[in-house]
Formats: C-alpha cells, sequence, structure tokens
C-alpha cells in the first residue's frame, strides 16, 4: 500500500466517511444535513449534545402522536360498537351451532356439565395448554430477572435482606399467625374443593389453583421463610411444578393424537387429572410470583 | 386412520414444549443448549418429511387437536407453505444458537442459562404453532407466548440498557397484542367463529351481503394494525432498534430473523385464508400497508445511514427489509404475496447471519461495536468478515445472493399494479440506500486500520476470543449456503411457495 | 344514537375504557402507570368479551339435571376471557419484575429519564 500513496490517501478519506467524520467531497447527493466540517474525531459532547437533541425532539412530538392516535382509534371503536350486534339477543351471529353444540353434547362428549369446563380443556384443549405454558414461562422469565445473582444484588443488599428477614422472624404478628393457623387448614380444603369441581361447578383448574397459591402465601406471609422452606423449598417447587406441567401436556398430547388419528379412547376421567395438573402449575405460579418478588428466592 | 406423516407437524410443536418444560430442570447450560438444538435439528426434519409428503402430494390437510372437527375443536392447517417457512424457521433457529454459542455463555449468567433455552424452546413452539394454527385464538396465545420469550431473550444480557429496552419492546408489543385481540373480539361477534375455514366462510357472507360494514372493516384494520405493531411496522418501529441492538447475538439473530417473521406469517395466513385478497383490496386495506411498507423501505435505511453501531445498523435495516415485505404483501395480488414470502426466507437467512458475524467480529475487537473500533476486524476472523460480506451484497441485491432475487419478485408483482412506477422508484431508491450503509460497513471491516489504532483495539481483546469459534463457522456456512441457495436455485423454491400459497 | 348507545351500554363501556386504558399506555411516562393503563385495556376487552355471550334471561352453561329447559348463555366468551386473564396476569407479572429491576438500578421508572441515561450508557 505504502507504494501507492495516492491511492492509500483516498482509501484514507473514504474510510473517514465511512466513519462520518468526514462529508463526501460531492455535497449534492446523499447528504442528509448539512453539516459544519468538524474534526477529524468528532468530541464526545458533540456526540451527546447531538444524541440529546434527538431525544428531545423525540419527546417533542410522540405525546402529540399518541394522543391523536389513541382519540382516532377511540372514535374508531366507539362508532364500531354502535353498528355491533344488539346486547343480550338470542339470535346474534355469536350464538351460532358451535356453542349449541357445545351445551348439547358438551356433558356427553368430554365428560363435563359445565360447559366453560369441557370447552377450555376439551373442545379448545390446545389454547389452554397455550395458556398454561403462558404461566410457566412468566414465572422463567421473573426469575431471570428477580433471582437472586451476582448481577441483581450486591452482598450488602442480601445481608441486608437477610437481617429483615431475621427480624421478621423475631418480632412475627401474633394476629396473624393466629388467623393464618386457623384460616389456612380451610383454604387448602376449599382449594381442593374447587379444584376437584370444576366439571360440575364454577370452578375447576385455574381458580382451584389460584386459591391454593393464595393459602400458601398466607402461609409464607404468616410464618416466615423458614417454616415455608419445611413445606416447599426451591427443589420441591420446581418439582412440583414441571410434574403438573408436564403431566397436563404429556395427556392431552396423547388425548391429541387419539383424537385426531380416530384411536379408541381410554382416557376417562381426563378432566379430573388435567385440572389437577393445571391447578398445581397456577398454584405454583402465584406463589413464585410472591416469593421471587418478595425475597428474590423460591 | 390418517398417514402417520400427518402428525409430524403437531409431534414438532410438542416436542418444543416438552422440551422447554424439561430443560428447565437441567442444571447445566451447555446440555440446555444441546437439548435445544437438537429440539429444533429434529423439528426441521420432522417438518421436511412434511413438507415433501404435502408438495409431492399437492395437498394441504387439517390435523384435528382432539376429537372435534373444526368448528368445533382446535385444530392446526398444513400445507407445502407452512411446511417450507417451519423447516426453515427451525434451522436457522438451531444455526442462530450455535453461531451466537461462545457469546450467549459469556452474557447470560451461567444459573440463569438453562432459562434462556426454556425461552428459546418455547419460542420455537410458538413460532411453528403460529405457522400451523388454523384458529385464531390460538394465533393470540402464542403470539402471547413468543412476546414473553422474545423480551426475555432480549433482558437475558441483563445490563441496564437492556432492561429499558426491554421494556420498551414490552409495551410496544402489548398495545400490538390489546388491538390483535380487540379485533379478533369484533371479528368474533359478528361471525361467531374462531377457526379460520369457518371464520372466512362467514366473513365472505358478510362481504356479500354487506351487513355489519363498519365493524368488518374495523377488525380488519385493528388484526393488521395489532401485528403489524409486533413486526416492526414502519411507525411503529421505534422499540426494535434497542432491543435488537442491544441483545446478546443469539438473540439479536433469532429476533430480527425469525420473531418478526413469525407475527408476519400468521398475518399473511389471515389474509389468505379468511380475509381473501379481494376484501383486503375492497377495504383499502392493502393501500395502507403498501403505502407503510414503502415509508419503512426508506425511512430503515435512512435511520440506518445514521447509524455508527453495528448492531444498531442491522436492526434498522430489519425495518427496512419488513417494509419490502409489507410492501408486497400491500401489493394486493398472489404474486406479491410470493415475493414477500420469498423475502421472509431470504431475510430470515440473511439477518441472523449479519448479526451473528457482527458478534464475532465485535469479540474479535475486544466487544466494540461501533464501526470505527471494528475497522481491520475481518482479517482478524475471516470466516465472519466472509459471512457479513455475503449478507451484506446480499441485502444489498447482487445478483446471485438471494436479495437479488427477491427484489426481482417484488419488481415483477408491481408491474401489474397502478403504481408500477413509484413502487420500482422507491425499491430502486431503497436498494440505493441500503449500499449507502452496507458498504461503508464493508469497507470499515476490510480495510486495516493505522498501526496505532489496531494495537489500542488489541489491547482490549480477550485472548480466548481470537480462537476459532467452530460452531460459529458451521452456523454461518450453513447460512450462507442458505443465502446462495435461495439466489441460485430459486426457481424451485418459488414453484414451491406458489403451490402452498395456492393450496393453503 | 342514544337507543344504539343504551342498547350496546356494555360494549360502548369497555370501549371507553380501552381507550383509557390504551391512551395510558402510551401517554403515561410513569412505568407502573403504563402497566396500569395496559390493566385497564384488558379488562376493558374482558367485558367487551363477557357482554358478547350474554343472552337476556340466560343462566350460567352448567348442564346439570336441569336438562336444556333453561336459556344458557353463551360458553365460548367466557371460555376465552379466562385464557385472556391469565395471559394478562402472567404479562403483569413480568413487567413488574422488569420495572423492579429497572428501579433497583437507575433510582427512577419515569420513561423520560431512562431514555436519557441509557443513551449515556451505550457503547
Amino acid at each position: 500500500m505504502s507504494k501507492q500513496p495516492e491511492k492509500h490517501d483516498r482509501l484514507r478519506q473514504l474510510v473517514s466517511w465511512v466513519d462520518g467524520d468526514r462529508e463526501p467531497k460531492d455535497q449534492t447527493l446523499f447528504v442528509m444535513e448539512q453539516r459544519p466540517h468538524r474534526d477529524f474525531r468528532p468530541s464526545e459532547e458533540e456526540f451527546e449534545r447531538r444524541e440529546k437533541d434527538r431525544l428531545r425532539k423525540f419527546f417533542n412530538w410522540y405525546p402529540i402522536a399518541a394522543a391523536v392516535i389513541s382519540a382516532v382509534l377511540g372514535l374508531i371503536l366507539l362508532a364500531t360498537v354502535m353498528n355491533m350486534p344488539g346486547f343480550g339477543q338470542e339470535d346474534n351471529p355469536i350464538n351460532n351451532e358451535v356453542s349449541q353444540r357445545y351445551l348439547e353434547q358438551g356433558a356427553e362428549e368430554t365428560g363435563s356439565e359445565n360447559v366453560v369446563t369441557a370447552m377450555i380443556i376439551g373442545y379448545r384443549g390446545f389454547d389452554t395448554l397455550g395458556e398454561s405454558c403462558v404461566l410457566f414461562l412468566a414465572v422463567a422469565a421473573v426469575m431471570i430477572l428477580l433471582l437472586r445473582d451476582r448481577k441483581n444484588t450486591s452482598e450488602h443488599e442480601a445481608r441486608q435482606m437477610e437481617r429483615e428477614e431475621e427480624s421478621v422472624q423475631e418480632h412475627a404478628d401474633l394476629i396473624l399467625k393466629q388467623v393464618a393457623w386457623v384460616l389456612i387448614p380451610f383454604i387448602f380444603l376449599f382449594a381442593i374443593y374447587v379444584l376437584l369441581n370444576g366439571e360440575t361447578s364454577p370452578g375447576g383448574g385455574f381458580s382451584g389453583g389460584t386459591i391454593l397459591g393464595a393459602g400458601l402465601i398466607l402461609f409464607s406471609a404468616a410464618f416466615g421463610t423458614r417454616h415455608m422452606q419445611t413445606l416447599m423449598n426451591r427443589r420441591r417447587y420446581s418439582a412440583v411444578r414441571t410434574f403438573g406441567l408436564l403431566l397436563y401436556g404429556i395427556l392431552y398430547g396423547i388425548y391429541i393424537f387419539i383424537g385426531a388419528n380416530d384411536l379408541p379412547n381410554y382416557l376417562t376421567g381426563m378432566i379430573l387429572l388435567i385440572d389437577l395438573a393445571v391447578g398445581l402449575v397456577v398454584a405454583c405460579t402465584m406463589y413464585g410470583f410472591y416469593a421471587l418478588f418478595s425475597r428474590g428466592e423460591i | 386412520m390418517r398417514p402417520f406423516v400427518e402428525n409430524f407437524p403437531f409431534f414438532s410443536i410438542f416436542l418444543a414444549i416438552l422440551a422447554a418444560i424439561v430443560t428447565a430442570t437441567i442444571r447445566s447450560g451447555r446440555a440446555a443448549y444441546w437439548v435445544t438444538v437438537g429440539v429444533c435439528a429434529v423439528g426441521a426434519a420432522l417438518n421436511a418429511c412434511v413438507l415433501e409428503y404435502t408438495y409431492l402430494g399437492d395437498l394441504s390437510f387439517t390435523y384435528t387437536m382432539g376429537r372435534f372437527l373444526a368448528p368445533y375443536g382446535n385444530a392446526i392447517n398444513c400445507g407445502p407453505l407452512q411446511a417450507m417457512l417451519t423447516t426453515s424457521f427451525s434451522l436457522v433457529m438451531a444455526a442462530s444458537l450455535a453461531g451466537g454459542r461462545r457469546d450467549l455463555f459469556q452474557d447470560v449468567l451461567p444459573e440463569k442459562q438453562r432459562l434462556y433455552f426454556v425461552m428459546v424452546d418455547m419460542l420455537q413452539a410458538s413460532l411453528l404453532a403460529l405457522t400451523y394454527t388454523n384458529d385464531v385464538f390460538t394465533g393470540y396465545v402464542f403470539i402471547e407466548i413468543s412476546t414473553i420469550a422474545a423480551c426475555a431473550l432480549v433482558m437475558a444480557k441483563d445490563n441496564g440498557p437492556n432492561l429499558i429496552a426491554t421494556i420498551r419492546y414490552l409495551f410496544m408489543s402489548l398495545v400490538g397484542s390489546g388491538l390483535f385481540l380487540i379485533g379478533l373480539t369484533v371479528l368474533n361477534s359478528i361471525t361467531g367463529y374462531l377457526l379460520m375455514p369457518s371464520l372466512a366462510e362467514a366473513v365472505e357472507g358478510l362481504r356479500l351481503s354487506g351487513s355489519y360494514p363498519i365493524p368488518l372493516t374495523v377488525a380488519v384494520g385493528l388484526i393488521v394494525a395489532g401485528l403489524g405493531v409486533k413486526s416492526a411496522m414502519f411507525p411503529f418501529h421505534l422499540w426494535l432498534p434497542d432491543a435488537h441492538g442491544g441483545a446478546t447475538s443469539a438473540s439479536s439473530a433469532i429476533l430480527s430473523g425469525l420473531v418478526l417473521k413469525g407475527y408476519i406469517v400468521l398475518l399473511l395466513v389471515m389474509i389468505l385464508r379468511v380475509f381473501s385478497m379481494e376484501l383486503m383490496v375492497e377495504l383499502g386495506v392493502t393501500d395502507v400497508i403498501l403505502a407503510f411498507g414503502l415509508l419503512g423501505m426508506i425511512f430503515g435505511s435512512l435511520a440506518a445511514m445514521r447509524e455508527n453501531h453495528i448492531k444498531r445498523m442491522l436492526a434498522y435495516s430489519s425495518v427496512a427489509q419488513v417494509g419490502y415485505i409489507f410492501m408486497g404483501m400491500g401489493l394486493g395480488s398472489v404474486e406479491g404475496l410470493i415475493a414477500s414470502c420469498f423475502h421472509i426466507l431470504v431475510h430470515a437467512c440473511c439477518k441472523p447471519l449479519l448479526f451473528l458475524c457482527a458478534g464475532r467480529l465485535s469479540a474479535v475487537s475486544g466487544h466494540h461495536k461501533s464501526l470505527k473500533n471494528l475497522r481491520g476486524s475481518a482479517y482478524r476472523d475471516v470466516v465472519a468478515g466472509l459471512g457479513f460480506t455475503v449478507g451484506a451484497l446480499s441485502m444489498i441485491g447482487i445478483p446471485l445472493f438471494g436479495g437479488f432475487v427477491s427484489k426481482l419478485y417484488f419488481a415483477n408483482a408491481a408491474v401489474p399494479t397502478g403504481m408500477t412506477a413509484m413502487i420500482l422508484l422507491t425499491i430502486a431508491l431503497s436498494t440505493v440506500l441500503n449500499a449507502l450503509y452496507y458498504v461503508p460497513a464493508l469497507l470499515a471491516i476490510w480495510v486495516k486500520p493505522p498501526a496505532e489504532d489496531e494495537a489500542a483495539i488489541l489491547a482490549d481483546v480477550h485472548p480466548g476470543e481470537t480462537a476459532r469459534d467452530r460452531s460459529f463457522m458451521a452456523a454461518a456456512i450453513v447460512l450462507t449456503l442458505g443465502i446462495f441457495v435461495l439466489g441460485i436455485f430459486y426457481h424451485p423454491i418459488t414453484d414451491l411457495i406458489e403451490a402452498g400459497v395456492w393450496l393453503i | 344514537m342514544l337507543e344504539d348507545i343504551i342498547q350496546n351500554r356494555y360494549a360502548v363501556t369497555a370501549v371507553i375504557l380501552f381507550g383509557i386504558g390504551f391512551t395510558n399506555l402510551m401517554l403515561q411516562q410513569n412505568l407502573l402507570r403504563k402497566v396500569i393503563g395496559f390493566n385497564i385495556m384488558d379488562s376493558a376487552i374482558f367485558l367487551l368479551l363477557a357482554s358478547l355471550g350474554y343472552i337476556d334471561g340466560g343462566v350460567a352453561p352448567i348442564v346439570g339435571d336441569r336438562g336444556f329447559d333453561p336459556l344458557y348463555i353463551n360458553p365460548i366468551p367466557s371460555g376465552l376471557v379466562l385464557t385472556g386473564i391469565v395471559v394478562s396476569v402472567s404479562i403483569t407479572a413480568f413487567s413488574l419484575a422488569l420495572i423492579q429491576r429497572i428501579y433497583r438500578r437507575y433510582g427512577t421508572i419515569e420513561m423520560r429519564e431512562l431514555l436519557e441515561r441509557a443513551k449515556k450508557e451505550d457503547d
């Protein structure tokens, strides 16, 4: 390269243009804005100032654009619902043969008298599997964020948390403890009742699981982490969660395979098992959120 | 009893879900990595079988998820187009993971690596499900899965700017899914169905009878807008550069190459199977899509030109490429859709390759990412340099590379429309703009800097980084081959897409 | 006009709530308020869905020994609402976790300040 100083020079010019350090010779064609000539390296302040300028411009026009979009969207939607089928009328398009069949044959075809349960677990079960995956995924995502590690918790913070935990242990709230002592068995009982009665009453995996999770949260809040650890530590937690979803997934996978291939169906009482599995997943999710948010650990 | 091969699409989705559940319990990050790559490879193989079966048999089939036929139960629908898209998505997913492997294990804390792979598995499942779904509500559920998983991929690197990029991405995605869901609700209220075939019949009936015109228009508009926001259609792209530019290389590759495409494919399938092209043209939705696509092609490139940060530049370039895809859809003809599908494939090969190579190039330059600091980096890792060159040339649209063919098809599809001149000029302008930022980037990586500058850069380089990265090389070779195959043997592929579009 | 509004009162309420939620999600600078806006928006969609399934005089679709005599409401929207709620809960938890981390790192949850600071840290 040194043999061709001129070419080398050109190349250097091009490279400096490439880096945005220099304007191209011909300033007519693709130059977006005219800038004053700068030194070889733009100073950091200059760069920062321009960035700030852009950000300020963004903040100036963004609210206006967003407000306009929101207003237009609101008006469009209002106009839409004015023209939608009337509320509560029996001959609306939505009340068609699909819901008719769910109501008339749901109990027979899926074994569930509660048609909503029949629909979410039998007819449209793949959606519900996806939904359980959303819960599973949400806990995993919160774990990535909040599970204590060297990036999100300094040693100082960790020690402080421990101290707080200690003080909570020592000065536990007597009223809370006593009330929890009385309430928790009933909460668990009710949760199991709701969980197992999804077929015949409003209930099922999601509602029952939520109640179960609430019971776990109350237990943890009233009796502290240490007692909670005896009931549910990290390993047990992940085992229960994985077991629940895996049970659901495999059961449902077999169900789909059998159904799609027209094989004889031996899976009676599947709804009960699936409700149970969903309940475990939901309970673990609820408790997992609580534990991760409050102490960054399970 | 159906042929056994018809179970494969369901198996591939299901395998990914199970793998996600199991991966959460694996302690070692490396084992989780191999499980995930294995799942992607198996998914690719299964879907390739389906592709062969459907293309040779010239058929598409509906697979009921359970015992209940449409419109009563969930179902997936599979034709050559879907099978081809899922095969290539699975392959690119595996290649992206392999290529970004070293960065990934450095950027993500060891105890959280398995969770990262849980996200990738779920993303794989949701991509397959979004492509195959025959049910709009299943589409919604899997959109949400891929939203959470994609956000988690962005934040896996876990530094400050990343968290902010993630929350911007999340909020924008929430706007998108909110719009999509309310659109579905309105559509459901006037048709009463959720499964695509019955929905299509009902929509056709409404179109012919002219009842509920406003709700129908609004529903179509909201669904398009919702999916458009999620796939970074032009005026809603502001979240994209930070999210894709800041993540670890494998995440950027997956997000840019595949996740955006998942939503676009769902939109495409809904246009073809539910709304029908005639309705879209009648309602004027295609014109809006076309306008946004054209604007995106120009402004995405302009923004990329301003950028010095190599990954953010590539991210802005994605905005422009998504603009191309939407432009093809907006042409309102089957040719346009075919061109769009082809461009989805091309971009799914090019962008991961570019991101992976950019990641490697910055790794051998002490993890600096501005073009100024990457000068001469191609000599430090020649494979990455060559890969970047191939990807960039394909993006510009040089013959023999994939990007050229898709531009050719776009131009071809634009001829019968009323706006040929404008579209062709925009494509030409966008090509020039592409060249204006990719050529400088190429020059930057291939021109050696002055010795003292290079020494300063090399002082930052971690000694382990310069060692050859075999899995990266494998991934780069696979993706490069993909680009050349798309650029040279494009005829069979477009035939396949065309067959798929008719059979869908 | 007024008749339309009264007839579709639930849908109109839902749409107004959706507008409020959407505006909050777009315009608020405080991340927590954005999340609340998102929740209002989603709840509005659920209200709309639930109102779609209602039939005047209908009862809950639990087909026990009552047979087919009573008029049942449409079960499909109820099931969809259930799915929607679960998704909305998950996303809310995820975004709150993100906000907590952001607050711990930057000490603020105002979008504007965050964006200004994030630019500085960039390479």
